[in-house]
C-alpha cells in the first residue's frame, strides 16, 4: 500500500486531499519533519494563498533544503496549485521570491484575464503516457499566477485567454496547477494516476 | 444551547429534532406550511396527481405499475386505497419486516393484502444479524429503530430497481407535515439526503462500519442505498400522496376502518389508536428513548396534529400530552428477550440515553424530568371550558388490542411450519 | 474552454439549514453537512454555504460549520459566507477548509479590510454579496441589517474597478424561493458592468438557467431551495441544458 505524505508548511486544509488519497487506498501521513516525511512513498505539496508567505512558511520549517535534498534523491513528490508553482525556480507574486527550484521556470501573474476560477479542461502533450486517459477531462482551476516552464517540462496546458501550463513534471516530481481533489471523479482519476506514476517511474 | 422557544399555536419547541422555525409573530413553520391545507385547491392538486401517474400506468396486465412500502399499523391501506382503486394503478406491496410485531399488526397486514388483492414482498434480514446492529445502535446512539427506519426505508427503493418499477407511493412527508420542511406546493420527492438526515440521523450504512468495530460489511449491506446509476437507470421517483390530497390520519384511519376493516387499539402511551399499531416497540421503549433523548414524545406529535387540524385546543392537546407521556412501558421484557440482554442493562443504557438538557439527576428523587412539557408554563392556568380527556379518547376508536387474540410476543415472520427435530 | 458553473446554495440559519424565501421566511432543512455531501456526490460545480445571521448577532464566521464540511472530505470546491469582517476572519476561514469566501456586510461597511483579504488570499478568493430591488428610483442595494434600500457606494465601485473581488453574486432579494422569477435585467446594473457575475434568486427552470449562461458576463448560476425537492436535481438539470457550456452530469457508481 503507497503511503502519501502531506507536508504541512502552514498554507491551507488539508481535509479534501486527504479524504480523496484515502478514498483511493492510500495510507496518509502528515507533517513538516524528516522523521515524518523520511517515511514515505509520495510527498504532496498541497497550497492555496501567497508565494511569498508560504516560501516563508517552508523556510522556518527547514523545509526548503529537505525539499530540494528529496528532488536529488529522486523521490515521488506532488505539488498541488500553489504547491506546483512553489516548485519553481522563482515567483513574482508581491515582488521576487526564489522558489524551491525543483522544475525550471518561473510563476508569473496572469494579465488578462486576471485570475483563473472555475472548470476548464486540460490538453495533454504527449510525454507522459500514464496521464494520457486524462486529457481533454475538465479539472477546478483557482490561481491568479501561472507557471512557465521550459517545453521538456510541460506535460498538459489549458486555455483561458492565454495557454499556460497545467501539469509540468521533470523526473519523479510533478505539479498540477488545478485541485484534483477538488475535481470529483475526473481529480480522484487523476490523482491516483498520477500518484501511481511518480511511484512506478 | 440556544434559547428554547415554543410555538404559540402548538406544542412544538425550537430545538425540533428535525429543525423548527419560528417567525416574528411566534408561529412555527409547521403551523404555517398546515395553514396550506385550508388554502389550497385540492381539486387542483389532485388532478395533477393523476396527470402526474398517467404515463406511468402500463398497457398489459403483467406488469406492476408502482411500489407501495406497507406496514400493519399506518398510512398504508389508505396509500393503496388511492393508488390502486383511486388512481387505477397495478401495485407491488413491499414490507420490510421489522421484527417486534403485535399480532394485530400482522392481522392489519393479512387483511390489507387480501382485501386488495395485492402482491406482496417482504424483505427478511437474518435475525442474528438485526439483533446485532440493534445491540450496537441502542448502545451507541440509544437507538432501537435505526434498522427497522433503514430497512422501510431502502427495501422500496432496492425492489423498484430488481423488478425495474419506476415509482413509489408514500404516505405524507414527515419533514413537512411535523415541522413544515417544505411547501405542499414544493412537490417534495423521495430523496437520499432525507433519509439520511432524518430518518437515520445522519448515518448510512457503511457509516456505521467506521465507528463500530464489531461490524462488518455482510451486517449492513442490505441497509446500504442503491447506487445513483441504478436510480437513473430506472427512472425512479418517489411520490407523496399527502403533496396532492390533504393529508389528515385521524379522517383517513376511520375511512379505512369503516371499509376496510382496519383495525386500530389502545396504546398506552398515547390517545391516538390508528399508528404504530403493529409495533410493540415504538410506542413503548422506543418512545422512552424519545422522552428521555429529546425532551418529548409521540404523543406530543399526535397532540400538534390535532391542534393543527382544529380537533383540540392546546389546552387539551397540552393536558394529553402530561397525561401520557410519563406513563411507564409495558413490553420491556419481550424486548429483552429478544435483544438477549438483561432487564437492569436495558435500565442502564436507557439512562445513558437521557439527554442533560431535559433530565438532571437528584439525590433522593432520582431522575427528574426538564422536558418540554415543563417549559410551556401558563398553558394549563388558562381559563377555558374544555371537554373531559375522556371524550376525547373515545374519538379514537379501539377496534382490538395489539394482543388481537394472541399472547403479547412478537409474530415470527416466515415461521412456516416447525416441528420437532429429533436427536 | 472555461466551464460556466451551476453553484449549490445552502442557506445556513442558526447553524441549521433552511430555504430562505424573499429573505423573511425560512423553512427548516436538515443538517448543512449532510445536505454539502450531496451536493457533492451529484456533482454540483462549486457548494456556496452562507451562514445568514452571524453579523446581525455580532459574531465573526461560523468555524465549527467549517470545520464539520471540510472534515467530510468534500471533493467539490466550497465557498464560505457569514460573518466574515476582517482579514483575519477571511484567512481563517480558508485555513479551516474553505477554497473562496462570501462578504456582504463587510464589502459595504469596510471596504479597506476586503482589500486587505485580497492582497493575502488573491481576489480569485472573494466573492461579493450584492442583494439587489427594484425601488423608484431604479435598481437599488439591498441592506438587510437595516431592512432598507440603499445607493452603491463609491467604495464599493472603486474594489472593482481595482479588481479587488473576482466575482459578484447579484442576487434578486424579493424573488428568492419563488420559481422561475429571476430577473435577468439585474445582470445588466449599469454598476455591476465589466464584472463577473454569479446569478442568485428564484432561478429554477432551465430555460432561464440558458438564458443568464449565454449572457457573457455571467460565470455563473446559483440555486439553492430549488434543489432539495428531487432526487438527482443537479443531474437533471445540466440534462436539460445545452452540451457545452457546463461540466456533463453523471451518476455516481461507489460500490463495485
Amino acid at each position: 500500500m503507497i503511503t502519501v505524505g502531506i507536508v504541512d508548511y502552514g498554507a491551507g486544509n488539508h481535509a479534501s486531499v486527504t479524504h480523496a488519497l484515502r478514498q483511493l487506498g492510500y495510507k496518509v501521513r502528515f507533517g513538516c519533519s524528516a522523521d515524518v516525511l523520511d517515511m514515505v512513498d509520495v510527498i504532496v505539496l498541497p497550497g492555496v494563498g501567497a508565494y511569498p508567505s508560504a516560501m516563508e512558511g517552508m523556510e522556518s520549517r527547514g523545509l526548503v533544503k529537505y525539499l530540494r535534498k528529496q528532488a536529488a534523491q529522486n523521490r515521488p513528490m506532488l505539488g498541488i496549485c500553489l504547491g506546483m508553482q512553489l516548485l519553481a525556480t522563482e515567483g513574482y507574486e508581491l515582488g521576487h521570491t526564489p522558489g524551491l527550484d525543483i522544475i525550471p521556470g518561473k510563476v508569473t501573474p496572469l494579465r488578462s484575464p486576471r485570475w483563473h476560477i472555475g472548470w476548464n479542461s486540460i490538453e495533454h502533450k504527449g510525454r507522459d503516457p500514464l496521464l494520457v486517459e486524462s486529457d481533454r477531462e475538465i479539472f477546478y482551476f483557482n490561481h491568479s499566477f501561472i507557471f512557465d516552464a521550459p517545453e521538456d517540462y510541460v506535460v498538459a496546458v489549458s486555455h483561458h485567454g492565454l495557454q499556460f501550463n497545467s501539469i509540468v513534471r521533470r523526473g519523479k516530481v510533478a505539479g498540477v496547477q488545478f485541485h484534483p481533489e477538488k475535481s470529483q471523479l475526473a481529480g480522484n482519476r487523476m490523482l491516483k494516476n498520477i500518484i501511481e506514476s511518480l511511484y512506478y517511474a | 444551547m440556544t434559547e428554547l422557544r415554543f410555538c404559540k399555536r402548538c406544542l412544538y419547541g425550537s430545538d425540533h429534532p428535525l429543525g423548527l422555525v419560528l417567525d416574528d409573530e411566534g408561529i412555527c413553520s409547521g403551523c404555517r406550511i398546515h395553514e396550506e391545507k385550508d388554502q389550497l385547491d385540492w381539486q387542483e392538486r389532485w388532478n395533477k396527481l393523476r396527470k402526474l401517474v398517467q404515463p406511468y400506468k402500463s398497457v398489459g396486465n403483467a406488469q406492476y405499475d408502482c411500489i407501495i412500502p406497507v406496514t400493519g399499523g399506518q398510512d398504508s391501506y389508505f396509500i393503496v386505497h388511492t393508488v390502486k382503486n383511486l388512481l387505477g394503478l397495478k401495485p407491488l406491496l413491499v414490507a420490510y419486516n421489522k421484527h417486534f410485531n403485535t399480532p394485530l399488526g400482522i392481522a392489519n397486514l393479512a387483511n390489507l393484502r387480501i382485501r386488495f388483492n395485492c402482491d406482496i414482498a417482504i424483505k427478511n434480514v437474518g435475525l442474528r444479524t438485526v439483533k446485532k446492529l440493534t445491540r450496537s445502535t441502542l448502545s451507541q446512539f440509544s437507538s432501537i429503530y435505526w434498522p427497522i427506519l433503514a430497512g422501510h426505508t431502502v427495501f422500496p427503493v432496492e425492489a423498484a430497481i430488481r423488478y425495474k418499477i419506476p415509482l413509489i407511493f408514500w404516505g405524507a412527508h414527515q419533514g413537512l407535515e411535523q415541522v413544515g420542511m417544505f411547501s405542499h406546493e414544493h412537490e417534495v420527492e423521495m430523496t437520499r439526503r432525507y433519509r439520511k438526515d432524518h430518518d437515520l440521523f445522519g448515518l448510512e450504512a457503511d457509516d456505521l462500519l467506521s465507528i463500530f468495530d464489531t461490524l462488518t460489511e455482510s451486517d449492513i449491506w442490505q441497509y446500504r442505498y442503491p447506487e445513483d446509476w441504478q436510480i437513473k437507470e430506472v427512472g425512479l421517483r418517489g411520490i407523496y400522496i399527502g403533496n396532492y390530497v390533504r393529508w389528515d390520519p385521524k379522517a383517513q384511519h376511520e375511512e379505512m376502518a369503516r371499509l376496510y376493516n382496519y383495525k386500530g387499539a389502545h396504546l398506552n402511551r398515547t390517545f391516538d389508536t390508528y399508528d404504530y399499531v403493529d409495533c410493540f416497540n415504538y410506542m413503548d421503549c422506543h418512545d422512552i428513548l424519545k422522552l428521555f433523548k429529546h425532551g418529548y414524545s409521540k404523543v406530543t406529535d399526535h397532540a400538534c396534529r390535532e391542534i393543527r387540524h382544529r380537533r383540540l385546543t392546546r389546552t387539551q392537546a397540552e393536558a394529553l400530552v402530561r397525561a401520557y407521556e410519563k406513563r411507564k412501558a409495558r413490553y420491556i421484557p419481550q424486548f429483552c428477550e429478544w435483544l438477549g440482554i438483561p432487564e437492569e442493562s436495558l435500565r442502564f443504557l436507557l439512562d445513558r440515553a437521557r439527554n442533560q438538557h431535559y433530565w438532571y439527576k437528584q439525590e433522593r428523587e432520582g431522575w427528574v424530568f426538564q422536558g418540554w412539557s415543563t417549559k410551556r408554563v401558563n398553558i394549563l392556568s388558562e381559563s377555558q371550558e374544555t371537554r373531559g380527556l375522556t371524550d376525547i379518547h373515545a374519538e379514537f376508536v379501539a377496534h382490538s388490542t395489539l394482543e388481537h387474540d394472541h399472547d403479547p410476543k412478537y409474530i415470527v415472520i416466515g415461521k412456516g411450519y416447525s416441528e420437532k427435530i429429533s436427536s | 474552454m472555461l466551464k460556466k458553473r451551476i453553484v449549490g446554495v445552502i442557506t445556513v440559519k442558526k447553524g441549521w439549514a433552511v430555504q430562505s424565501i424573499g429573505y423573511q421566511r425560512y423553512l427548516p432543512l436538515g443538517r448543512p453537512e449532510t445536505i454539502a455531501e450531496n451536493l457533492d456526490r451529484w456533482g454540483v460545480d462549486e457548494i456556496l454555504i452562507q451562514s445568514i445571521d452571524r453579523s446581525t448577532a455580532n459574531q465573526g464566521p461560523d468555524y465549527d460549520l467549517i470545520y464539520r464540511l471540510a472534515s467530510r472530505g468534500l471533493n467539490t470546491p466550497l465557498v464560505y459566507g457569514g460573518g466574515i469582517k476582517t482579514r483575519e476572519h477571511a484567512t481563517a476561514v480558508i485555513s479551516k477548509g474553505a477554497d473562496r469566501i462570501l462578504v456582504d456586510a463587510s464589502f459595504y461597511d469596510h471596504p479597506e479590510e476586503i482589500r486587505r483579504m485580497a492582497s493575502v488570499l488573491g481576489a480569485q478568493a472573494v466573492i461579493a454579496s450584492v442583494p439587489l430591488l427594484f425601488t423608484n428610483s431604479g435598481i437599488a442595494l439591498w441592506d438587510y441589517r437595516t431592512q432598507r434600500s440603499r445607493g452603491w457606494p463609491s467604495a464599493c465601485a472603486g474594489l472593482l474597478t481595482d479588481s479587488i473581488v473576482s466575482e459578484i453574486l447579484v442576487i434578486d432579494k424579493s424573488h428568492e424561493g419563488t420559481p422561475a422569477s429571476f430577473d435577468i435585467s439585474f445582470l445588466e446594473t449599469p454598476f455591476l458592468r465589466g464584472s463577473s457575475l454569479i446569478a442568485f434568486g428564484g432561478i429554477n427552470k432551465p430555460c432561464q438557467i440558458k438564458d443568464i449562461l449565454d449572457m457573457p458576463d455571467v460565470t455563473a448560476v446559483a440555486i439553492g431551495n430549488f434543489l432539495n425537492y428531487r432526487e438527482h436535481a443537479v443531474q437533471e438539470l445540466k440534462h436539460s441544458l445545452p452540451k457545452g457550456s457546463i461540466r456533463e452530469p453523471y451518476y455516481e457508481l461507489l460500490h463495485s
